[in-house]
């Protein structure tokens, strides 16, 4: 391959690695501290987009757009954990109640995308570029060429995974974190609101997809539907990581988004097969992840 | 005498009112509407634009004082092949339909129209496209299934004529879905009949959003035409920019979408040519396309598969019309005899005939190209 494509060709991969880091960091804060994810994480990040667009249609400035968006979806990540959570962890204890969680945060996936459907339509939307009013406006970068949404992207991975480090191990919210995900009986006892840290890591989740969906309209064609499959990428990214922590993601997001760039340039014959099969293979030898302890865990 | 008077007034009334009941009960005749309304959006897109036609024909049906009340019984398939045959078997069983028109995906027609033809039904497939969905039903006497869409061969065969004529290094990207591995070998069949090769075959699978890797990896082969038969239409063009790269662009007829346009821009997508049976240019299609804006404003997006969709209810309503009853055999005969036909598409006059139960034939599709936001007929 040569040097020019190459570069072409990973900075595509980074680029949608990088939103599968966002999406698959906040799987992974939600499940270190409750055991729980939300398998409408891709949804969230759909919602995100759709509201970015109609702000936009709205003519309403796209910083104001931006924030109010990530208020919107920090709002659904509060209502999300008290609805469909949280309620249902009081029976917890029963052979149904224990795994409930799955229905319902699949659940509010299926409403978010039927009433995204009801607003715009089933079909594909184009959401225009972010800092540009042409759509074939793109910065050099080695000789490769990229739209600015996707440096910025890769950005902000990098910066959130880098914030995230920083918050979750140096910090006296991240250790609260880390003492309910360890322990929440314990961690109430040591004075620790759990509830509110529950609570706490839903909204960071979610404005974690509101990030995402912010930077992804342009990149991609959005959708309705597009959430699942964003979903379950995060999930194997988050996988692949060990679900251990933030850098992991970060690592194993751009692994999984390289790969499949790559994959697609040497045989494309096969879609999705070479990245999933590289999953599998990764998982089976490594089951706990590439960046995670050894040791069992034993909560 | 006074009173037998009056029974026998009260018994004419009651006659009438009977009489008058079974006139109205035998006049009317649901026609059963099976459509991919939700699912993958390139799915919906076809399903709404299809069905939008279908209603608008009703529409006029009934503005023109057609004698025999129709009902549509509309049904969504989800793009499901399991769902599609479930609901066949419901508008034969529970809504006793005597005609079905739908769907989008071909496998899905594929799926149920077995059944109908094994029940006496008479299927108006549209829009599906996959070449067999007639044919291999043809030889059966008789044959229920007939189709008003596009024809992937006639379509495919148009393309590969003028794409071998013009171009003298073809790509080709599709999808890894039954129907793009379907194209794809029509495609490699029909260019080696032209003594063509492919210079690069790409693919990518159904849910992917770059298409950076097969792109760069054609524009190294130096394809001067790169044949896009992928469900996303729009995906190729994205890379574009990135790589510098402009090849033109042709494919599938669902190119000629409004929401294609929309979201691919219409500098990036003019000289993109696709299969088309609809031509802007004449005066029906012209005051149809404003008959469609008016009535579903930008929902409307597709005009060819608007005025398909349209074509194959005013064949439908015309037949249930002259039958005047729900009898499917008689309904099938009428169909496959109709003539009189003012298409809005190019389906000629009397489109049928025991042997070809296809609106559409090979000398009446066409290649469109995209011209200043506009799809026009490709001179060449």
């Amino acid at each position: 391959m040569e040097l020019g494509n190459l570069i072409q060709v990973l900075s595509g991969g980074l680029a949608m690695g990088a939103i599968y880091v966002l999406v698959a960091l906040g799987l992974y804060i939600t499940h270190l501290t409750t055991h729980r994810v939300n398998f409408g994480q891709g949804d969230f990040l759909m919602v995100g987009a759709f509201l970015l667009l109609l702000f936009r249609k709205l003519d309403i400035p796209l910083g104001l757009a931006v924030i109010a968006v990530l208020v919107i979806l920090a709002v659904m990540g509060w209502l999300l954990d008290r609805v469909a959570i949280r309620p249902l962890d009081r029976k917890k204890d029963t052979l149904i109640g224990a795994y409930s969680w799955m229905l319902t945060t699949a659940g509010v996936a299926l409403i978010l995308q039927n009433v995204i459907e009801l607003g715009f339509g089933k079909t594909s939307q184009y959401s225009a570029p972010l800092f540009s009013s042409r759509r074939d406006e793109v910065v050099q970068v080695l000789g490769a060429g990229l739209f600015l949404e996707e440096i910025l992207v890769i950005l902000a991975a990098v910066l959130i995974v880098g914030l995230f480090y920083g918050f979750m191990f140096h910090s006296r919210w991240g250790k609260a974190i880390q003492a309910v995900a360890f322990n929440p009986e314990a961690a109430m006892l040591l004075g620790i609101h759990t509830n509110r840290v529950k609570v706490g890591v839903f909204v960071i989740a979610s404005i974690l997809a509101a990030v995402a969906g912010v930077l992804i309209g342009p990149i991609v064609t959005i959708n309705p539907q597009m959430g699942l499959v964003l979903t379950i990428k995060a999930l194997i990214v988050a996988a692949i990581g060990g679900f251990a922590n933030p850098v992991g993601i970060l690592i194993g997001g751009i692994l999984f988004g390289v790969f499949e760039s790559i994959s697609n340039y040497v045989d494309s014959g096969f879609g999705d097969l070479y990245p999933l099969l590289a999953a599998l293979v990764i998982i089976a030898i490594k089951p706990s992840g590439l960046f995670s302890e050894r040791s069992a865990d034993v909560r | 005498m006074k009173t037998a008077f009056k029974r026998s007034i009260w018994q004419v009334a009651l006659a009438s009112a009977f009489i008058t009941c079974a006139a109205t009960s035998l006049a009317q005749v649901k026609v059963g509407v099976i459509q991919g309304l939700s699912g993958p959006p390139a799915i919906v897109d076809f399903g709404e634009s299809y069905l939008q036609g279908i209603k608008l024909a009703l529409k006029d049906y009934q503005a023109a004082g057609g004698k025999t009340k129709i009902e549509l019984v509309v049904y969504d398939d989800e793009a499901n092949p399991q769902r599609a045959v479930s609901l066949a078997q419901r508008l034969i069983q529970n809504d006793k339909v005597p005609v079905v028109i739908g769907t989008v995906s071909s496998g899905n027609v594929l799926a149920m129209a077995p059944i109908l033809q094994k029940a006496g039904i008479p299927l108006m497939a549209g829009p599906g496209i996959a070449t067999n969905i007639t044919t291999q039903f043809i030889n059966e006497k008789p044959s229920y299934i007939f189709r008003c869409s596009m024809v992937e061969k006639f379509q495919i065969d148009q393309m590969l004529d003028w794409g071998a004529k013009t171009f003298k290094r073809i790509g080709l990207v599709h999808s890894t879905t039954g129907y793009g591995n379907f194209a794809a070998k029509e495609i490699q069949e029909g260019l080696k009949k032209r003594g063509v090769e492919l210079v690069a075959i790409e693919a990518a699978a159904p849910g992917v959003n770059d298409l950076t890797p097969q792109m760069v990896k054609l524009r190294d082969a130096k394809a001067e035409l790169v044949l896009n038969f992928h469900e996303s239409f729009e995906l190729p063009f994205r890379p574009m920019p990135r790589i510098n790269y402009k090849p033109v662009v042709a494919g599938n007829w669902g190119l000629s979408s409004q929401k294609v346009l929309e979201i691919v821009g219409k500098d990036a997508i003019e000289g993109t040519v696709m299969g088309q049976a609809l031509d802007v240019g004449t005066a029906r299609a012209k005051s149809f396309d404003e008959r469609m804006q008016k009535e579903y404003g930008k929902d409307y997006r597709w005009p060819v598969v608007t005025s398909l969709g349209y074509d194959a209810a005013q064949i439908v309503f015309k037949a249930v019309n002259q039958v005047g009853k729900a009898d499917p055999e008689a309904i099938r005969n009428a169909i496959e005899n109709i003539s009189g036909i003012e298409a809005v598409s190019a389906t000629p006059a009397k489109p049928f005939s025991p042997t070809d139960h296809e609106c559409l034939d090979y000398e009446n599709v066409f290649l469109g190209v995209w011209k200043n936001g506009v799809v026009t007929r490709l001179k060449y």
